[in-house]
């Protein structure tokens, strides 16, 4: 068999070092700075190839779908629109695994993460962000027909919490001992405590309150505690998360500020419910 | 006339001596029996006779065309071995039929891929086609064969795949056909129909190269026999004189071992 | 009655979106590793040592760990280490995990043909040799299609996962039909805390790999033949 494998095996070697370069590039080479920008504009770079695309996940009443439309609305997705015109760019949604926020950002697959993000710490050191635009809360979400065991607990402690991965909801709910299931996304806690397989979840009070009551699959489902008074915290609050080092930051909390000044903040906001939790200072 | 000239044909696997010193002839239109045990070589000097191995030493000639020389790299161009290999025909212990075509099909798939590569191919398509498998069809009938044509082999006896793979063989017309123990794995009664074909190819005078077990079959037919023994020949001559008269003491053994069971 | 109902309509278009992109990760794999995976069998057969050893390091390294994994560092790695990026949007995300798909299946493929080529009796080749053929022709003509039926059982049950393991294309948001089936326990377009449209891609996944079945059970009946 010798000759007839010469062509075909040259072939396979190329492509396999080819491929090789690729991985061996990916391995930590000493520095683990996160991708900058660097000396190029993030904003050239943005408005050179045309389109803001903004990592989003369906997350009602910031980013989703109305019932038969394929387009994107919410608080967030209305402003991110907003925001993108003023830029003079077209705007693009990604729906992106939140896990991977921080990635997708590095990887350039999304110039902003615009989804009603909670600033914590570990978000604040891993991007550069805006400024707050939104306040929420966590709160505890279990079983109705068991809610005589849950309101009024000073503690988590003994019970197992379902969670969202990397969420402030998980930082919550470890901060007041409980034991916690880390799942994907903040739609699979609530699976969890329905089938029964953990005692209760933490979500933002935002999407509590819309997915959660008469009318939904979770009607058996019922929420309350503030998880932030609990541990004598402030509230949380919500930002826009740039790559490190953009300058997209300046740029848009100038357009964010003119943006309340002039009423759109406001009146995007009472569009959807969220008059009470949007920033407008 | 001298058809196959074999000249200090030598072989190693690695430190093993296989083949040594082997030099023979034979003449056109007869038929030449290679007896031994098992491990004395003669297999390896069959795959030599065919280039599935390569001698490390000595001289292969048809018809006085030197087709290989251990000395001279020229004779041993992979792109000239393949036309060397036609000037022999080999018949397998295992038949080593193609189990995905029928019998006719084992016999004229070679010769169609042959044809392909001459000019008038592309011009004269249907008939060359047409022609091939005429033939294919008067060697199975020749063999026996007219009923299983569109056979599968895995439908056939083992005396009627070993019918086949002789037809195949034939087909591309060899100088020299050879058969490497065309009866070894048949079971007893099936080899009585392979043995009448190969002595009906005798009685046609079909130059063969035959390594065998059956004594008897080897005295009947063949003109000349050759008993190796360790990789060398041992001795060679007539069947009456190598197998009925045997001079060398190995030979005597090895014919008396045989004999008695 | 429910499956007249909206709920349902709006699901099962959702679903079907989602099932679309399933079945285009499934057609696009096979199209492009049953090819390579052939050519990297003849590098892990090469007599060439190096380029043999090398094939064999990748094919092991490939094998060795999660597709999930491979996934997230061909989607994610170019960008953060400026080498290139992948097309925005949908797009991009299809074809990192196309790539990732392609190469993993192509590696057990490649080994599964090595079985088949190095299964098919060495007798064969040699027949084909005193028969005057050449080495192309041997490989086309007499072993390829016994190569076929030998790879074929095993080759189904890669296919049959490689059905189940499209799912792992929504760990970089590429919304195949699980990913749909999940967004309406989080939300989408007007429905929340559905729990049954998750479950209800199973019937998804149980029919195609039924259709799946069915046609390498004929291929192998088609095969059957010749022994």
């Amino acid at each position: 068999m010798r000759k007839r494998y010469r062509l075909p095996a040259l072939l396979l070697a190329l492509s396999l070092s080819v491929s090789l370069a690729a991985c061996s590039s990916g391995t930590p080479s000493g520095s683990t700075a996160p991708a900058e920008t660097g000396a190029e504009s993030d904003l050239a770079y943005v408005q050179d190839k045309g389109t803001l695309v903004v990592g989003i996940t369906n997350f009602a009443p910031m980013d989703y779908k109305e019932e038969g439309s394929d387009e994107w609305v919410g608080f967030d997705a209305d402003m991110a629109r907003a925001f993108a015109e003023s830029l003079g760019v077209e705007v693009e949604f990604s729906e992106i695994t939140w896990d991977y926020k921080v990635m997708e950002l590095d990887a350039k697959s999304v110039d902003v993460l615009w989804n009603g993000m909670t600033l914590t710490d570990e978000v604040k050191s891993s991007m550069d962000t805006s400024v707050p635009y939104c306040t929420n809360y966590q709160v505890l979400v279990y079983p109705k027909d068991r809610a005589a065991d849950f309101e009024g607990l000073t503690s988590l402690e003994g019970l197992t919490v379902a969670v969202e991965s990397g969420s402030a909801g998980e930082d919550a709910a470890e901060a007041l001992g409980a034991t916690t299931v880390p799942l994907q996304a903040q739609s699979n806690t609530l699976m969890e405590v329905s089938a029964g397989t953990s005692d209760a979840a933490v979500i933002d009070v935002l999407m509590a309150a819309a997915t959660i009551g008469d009318g939904t699959s979770y009607a058996d489902l019922a929420y309350s505690l503030d998880l932030n008074e609990m541990q004598g915290l402030e509230p949380e609050e919500y930002g826009v998360g740039f790559r490190k080092g953009s300058d997209l930051v300046d740029v848009f909390n100038e357009f964010w500020s003119g943006a309340v000044a002039d009423g759109t903040v406001e009146e995007t906001a009472a569009a959807y419910g969220l008059q009470d939790a949007v920033i407008l200072e | 006339m001298t058809i196959l000239d074999v000249q200090n044909i030598e072989k190693h696997f690695g430190e093993t001596k296989v083949l040594q010193d082997i030099s023979f002839t034979l003449e056109e239109g007869q038929a030449l029996a290679i007896i031994g045990s098992s491990g004395s070589g003669k297999t390896t000097l069959l795959r030599c006779l065919n280039f599935l191995e390569r001698p490390d030493q000595g001289r292969i000639l048809v018809r006085g065309e030197t087709l290989f020389d251990a000395a001279d790299p020229a004779t041993q161009r992979e792109d000239q071995v393949r036309r060397k290999r036609l000037h022999f025909g080999l018949v397998f212990q295992s038949f080593n039929l193609f189990p995905q075509y029928t019998a006719l099909e084992n016999v004229t798939l070679a010769k169609e891929l042959l044809a392909q590569e001459s000019p008038d191919y592309k011009a004269d398509k249907k008939r060359i086609h047409e022609e091939i498998r005429a033939e294919g069809r008067a060697l199975l009938a020749e063999m026996g064969l007219q009923d299983r044509m569109d056979h599968y082999p895995h439908q056939l006896s083992g005396g009627q795949q070993q019918r086949v793979a002789i037809a195949r063989a034939l087909a591309l017309k060899p100088d020299i056909l050879c058969f490497d123990e065309p009866t070894s794995a048949l079971d007893p009664e099936l080899t009585g129909e392979v043995l009448r074909v190969i002595r009906g190819l005798a009685e046609q005078h079909t130059t063969m190269v035959i390594v065998t077990h059956e004594m008897a079959f080897a005295r009947d037919v063949a003109d000349q026999v050759v008993f190796m023994d360790g990789g060398t020949i041992v001795e060679q001559g007539s069947p009456d004189q190598v197998i009925s008269h045997p001079r060398e003491e190995r030979t005597r053994q090895f014919l008396s071992r045989y004999f008695q069971g | 009655m429910f499956f007249t109902s909206q709920e349902f309509q709006t699901v099962a278009a959702a679903l079907n979106s989602g099932f679309l992109k399933t079945l285009q990760i499934f057609f696009i794999t096979l199209i492009g590793a049953l090819p390579l995976g052939l050519v990297i069998s003849f590098g892990s057969m090469s007599r060439f040592a190096p380029l043999r050893w090398l094939t064999r390091m990748v094919v092991w390294a490939v094998r060795g760990t999660p597709l999930v994994l491979q996934i997230i560092a061909l989607y994610y790695v170019p960008g953060m280490k400026d080498l290139f990026t992948w097309p925005s949007g949908e797009t991009g995300r299809m074809t990192a995990v196309c790539v990732a798909f392609v190469i993993n299946y192509a590696c057990y493929f490649s080994e599964i043909y090595r079985a088949g080529i190095q299964g098919v009796p060495v007798g064969q080749q040699e027949a084909g040799l005193v028969l005057g053929m050449t080495r192309r022709q041997i490989f086309f003509k007499v072993t390829l299609l016994q190569m076929v039926k030998r790879i074929v059982p095993p080759m189904s049950n890669e296919i049959i996962t490689l059905v189940k393991d499209t799912s792992l294309a929504r760990v970089i948001a590429l919304q195949e039909v699980i990913w749909m089936g999940e967004s309406f326990m989080k939300g989408n377009q007007g429905y929340s805390g559905l729990v049954w449209p998750l479950f209800f891609t199973a019937v998804y996944y149980l029919v195609f790999t039924g259709v799946v079945t069915v046609l390498l059970d004929r291929l192998e009946k088609k095969l059957g033949y010749f022994r």
